[in-house]
């Protein structure tokens, strides 16, 4: 049954091509992309100016999450490099680690390098997503997983994956701690700059919960 | 495509709307600046040669290497 690889059977016992419409991301698709993309460039690394200077140009709106990418906006033109880059260090990484672990094994287990990581090291690999070499991190970091749901979304690893394929990445790795992890950034004790961060991040991460289960 | 799931689309997208997705476009220049990418497409993905090199490659054109 080769031809279900490609088409569809049509209503009149015909076939259908794919159409390139149903290939091409949504508007709405390229901002959730965008989103994620941005959670991930803020939390991937420590800040530098260049970071800073981007994130201080982001123009919100009145909505709630307008808001708070204002807010963020605000953050970013008044904090140094070198006072978030510190900021950085204090929470995520630190001597003897940062005073949040932003790693999906650690919010569901406790430890690092637990089952969870497992799983989605399973799911990349059906997903045909590797890890660079240089990165030595576990992939479960949120940065990492942010980054992966915005190239599922927009195709940076092929082709843009249908939304149940999406909703269940969110659903494994992302739904049962995100909205945790950012508020845990929106209330750490060495958060300023990323406060603003966890603001934007939890807001998003209801956003999309309330959007898969409409979906569904 | 079944009138239910075009119902769906449409509500979803009136919900981001709502939301003030919209407002993420102004963080799209940031979303997509070049940086030091964690996940890339695997190299060993199934499939044939050719198509391998067009992922990689987009990969490389979408991190801006």
């Amino acid at each position: 049954m080769k031809w279900q690889q490609w088409g569809r059977r049509g209503p009149t016992g015909g076939y259908t091509l794919v159409t390139k419409q149903a290939l091409q991301v949504a508007s709405e698709d390229r901002l959730r992309a965008d989103a994620y993309g941005l959670l991930a460039r803020l939390l991937c690394d420590v800040p530098d100016g260049a970071l800073l200077t981007l994130t201080s140009e982001i123009t919100g709106d009145d909505s709630s999450l307008g808001s708070a990418l204002s807010a963020l906006a605000g953050a970013a033109a008044t904090v140094t490099a070198e006072a978030a880059s510190e900021e950085y260090h204090a929470l995520f990484i630190g001597v003897a680690g940062g005073e949040l672990k932003p790693y999906c094994s650690f919010y569901l287990t406790g430890f690092v390098y637990e089952k969870p990581l497992a799983k989605l090291r399973l799911d990349m690999e059906r997903l045909g997503i590797a890890r660079r070499e240089q990165v030595k991190e576990p992939e479960d970091h949120m940065a990492s997983l942010c980054e992966m749901m915005a190239g599922l979304i927009s195709g940076a690893f092929g082709a843009p994956v249908d939304l149940e394929t999406q909703q269940r990445f969110f659903d494994r790795h992302l739904a049962p701690w995100a909205r945790l992890f950012f508020e845990d950034l929106e209330g750490a004790d060495s958060a300023r700059f990323y406060k603003s961060v966890g603001t934007v991040g939890r807001l998003f991460m209801e956003i999309e919960s309330t959007a898969f289960e409409m979906a569904a | 495509m079944d009138d239910r799931k075009d119902a769906k689309i449409m509500e979803r997208r009136g919900f981001f709307k709502m939301v003030g997705l919209g407002a993420v476009a102004g963080a799209a220049t940031l979303a997509n600046a070049p940086r030091e990418a964690v996940a890339e497409v695997a190299k060993d993905a199934s499939g044939s040669g050719y198509r391998e090199t067009e992922l990689v490659k987009k990969f490389y054109e979408l991190s801006k290497f």
